[in-house]
């Protein structure tokens, strides 16, 4: 009481008072925009609503969900982001893998290419998409020129317009801008492995592909698994690459849970049907995530 | 190192190269070239006449210039805010312990996870409620908020760096919590601010998604939003234009990145390896 008095208010109110005024900006932002609407959203899955009734909202219990999972395109749409997903991130990871070795290596000029290969990585995802919409252009494009020079092309390809190529025209334009960050990701962990452990290692004799297995993928376990999981959450998320480069089509073979999504709240408007797809959404990430740390955990 | 193993090296990573700069140099020469250079086969791979006409033609449409300067409101704007709240809540979180403080970390790293388009459902009705919508303002805090999580994690692994004796000695000297932060905490790590401001900055520099579903009034629009509604017709493309606009949208995150990409890598590794 008297310590109090002395120094008017103690010093662990003090650092209350100045934790929260450092925190709440953050944090309230965050419940503003984030939080709150994606319980609002929850919420909003159990009604009947549209973008153009959103007054009188009708409770209509599971009837979303039940909608949204025997129509099946939800299925469909999950089919097809799961296969995406499993495909950019295996290339990309092995590909990066690939990438950061080299880059790992003593060459003049390295530096420099550290930085430029990162460009890709700058470049925004609407321009991605419509750089590699003029590559993949059937009567002009780079590639269909290239790949008929060479021989592994007989004729002209419709890329983004073939059941059959869309996804695969999608997941180059999205690799040529994800592959740099994983590289680079990669390279920084590979440089924080100590260099005694490596020569150590060698004077045991171990061959190249035995520093690999033993030394390098060990010791970038941690890294190799936040960079993989947050490829698996970006790629999930993905939106703007197939909205611009396919809308989905053709034939619905790039419609993935995003534009699902996006095309059932925003285009057909039935925005309680859209919610109930998100919230299956999100259930089924925290799923993946959780076993995805489970698995890399135990090991 | 053999002969052998240094061809092969060489090799894959000149290919490696040519996939990731080829298209970015193919964008640059097609926004040089006219009409008649674009649909040429075989492909000019130099633009032989290069023609400064499309960034001209470019320069004179009103609509374009909008887009450009909303945009860089936005993403000013944007990094201003990010910065400030990830700065005092990374600086909260680094320096003091409290009750479910490892929860609520876990909690602002999961939101990442988040599909943005069902969380945009319900933002879009609660800014409709409170007439957020077609703001640039409703704009920048959905953005910030995106970009949040990511740079309170970031900012914090550069705070758990410094030295808590630097701190205690300025207490001493009757420095106050603010001027700690202000005049110790914040010169110091330097770095890792620009590395979060740089993040931000192409964060919102891309997006599209807030934008497209937020923003339905054209002056209002940004670069990504704009660009999709404007130039993207149904069946032909003025493909010079296209890659022209493309160039010009790039060109501020180019600069950007050349000048702080040291401190750009330094912070996302630095962020990626310990999270």
């Amino acid at each position: 009481m008297e310590r109090i008095l002395r120094h008017g208010i103690s010093e662990r109110i003090k650092d209350k008072i100045f934790l929260i005024t450092i925190l709440s900006p953050a944090l309230l932002l965050l419940c503003f925009s984030i939080f709150i609407p994606i319980l609002k959203s929850v919420y909003m899955s159990f009604f009947d609503l549209s973008l153009t009734n959103m007054t009188n909202p009708v409770f209509n219990g599971l009837k979303n969900y039940q909608e949204v999972l025997t129509e099946g395109a939800f299925l469909h749409a999950f089919k097809i982001t799961v296969t995406y997903v499993m495909l950019i991130v295996s290339i990309q990871f092995v590909l990066g893998m690939l990438l950061s070795l080299l880059l790992n290596k003593e060459f003049r000029g390295r530096r420099v290419l550290r930085s430029i290969v990162l460009i890709p990585w700058i470049v925004p995802t609407i321009v991605v998409a419509l750089l590699w919409m003029w590559i993949f252009q059937a009567d002009y494009g780079l590639m269909n020129y290239v790949l008929m020079k060479i021989g592994i092309l007989a004729e002209p390809t419709k890329w983004v317009a073939d059941p059959n190529l869309a996804l695969v025209a999608v997941i180059v334009a999205a690799l040529w801008r994800q592959l740099p960050f994983m590289a680079t990701m990669l390279l920084a962990g590979m440089q924080s492995i100590p260099q005694e452990l490596v020569e150590a290692g060698t004077i045991d004799g171990a061959n190249k592909w035995q520093l690999f297995r033993h030394i390098t993928l060990p010791f970038l376990k941690n890294v190799i698994k936040t960079v993989t999981l947050v490829a698996i959450i970006e790629n999930f998320k993905m939106f703007p690459l197939f909205w611009i480069m396919t809308a989905g089509g053709p034939m619905n073979k790039t419609t993935t849970l995003a534009v699902l999504s996006y095309q059932t709240s925003f285009i057909e408007l039935d925005i309680g049907k859209g919610a109930a797809i998100g919230t299956l959404w999100l259930i089924i990430l925290m799923i993946i995530s959780a076993i995805y740390n489970k698995l890399l955990t135990e090991k | 190192m053999s002969k052998f193993n240094k061809i092969i090296t060489i090799s894959c990573l000149i290919l490696f190269l040519i996939f990731l700069l080829f298209p970015f140099y193919w964008m640059i020469s097609t926004s040089l070239k006219d009409m008649r250079a674009i649909f040429k086969l075989p492909p000019e791979w130099l633009p032989l006449n290069p023609t400064p006409e499309n960034y001209v033609k470019l320069l004179q449409e009103n609509y374009f210039i909008t887009y450009y300067t909303n945009s860089i409101k936005v993403a000013f704007s944007t990094t201003f805010i990010c910065m400030i709240a990830s700065m005092f809540a990374g600086y909260g979180f680094s320096r003091y312990s409290f009750k479910g403080k490892n929860t609520c970390l876990m909690l602002i790293l999961s939101t990442q996870m988040f599909p943005v388009i069902s969380l945009l459902i319900s933002l879009y009705s609660i800014y409709n409620q409170y007439h957020l919508l077609n703001t640039h303002f409703g704009l920048v805090i959905a953005i910030t908020t995106a970009s949040l999580p990511f740079c309170i994690w970031m900012i914090k692994g550069f705070f758990d760096e410094i030295s808590i004796s630097l701190e205690e000695a300025a207490k001493i000297d009757g420095c106050s919590r603010f001027g700690i932060l202000f005049r110790i905490i914040f010169p110091l790590s330097k770095p890792g601010f620009l590395a979060v401001g740089m993040y931000t900055f192409l964060l919102s520099w891309d997006d599209f998604l807030y934008s497209i579903t937020l923003i339905n009034k054209d002056h209002l629009r940004t670069l990504p939003s704009g660009i999709s509604i404007r130039y993207l017709g149904e069946f032909a493309y003025d493909w010079a234009n296209v890659m022209t606009v493309s160039v010009v949208a790039t060109l501020p995150i180019l600069f950007l990145f050349l000048f702080c990409q040291k401190y750009m890598v330094a912070g996302l590794t630095a962020g990626g390896v310990k999270g």
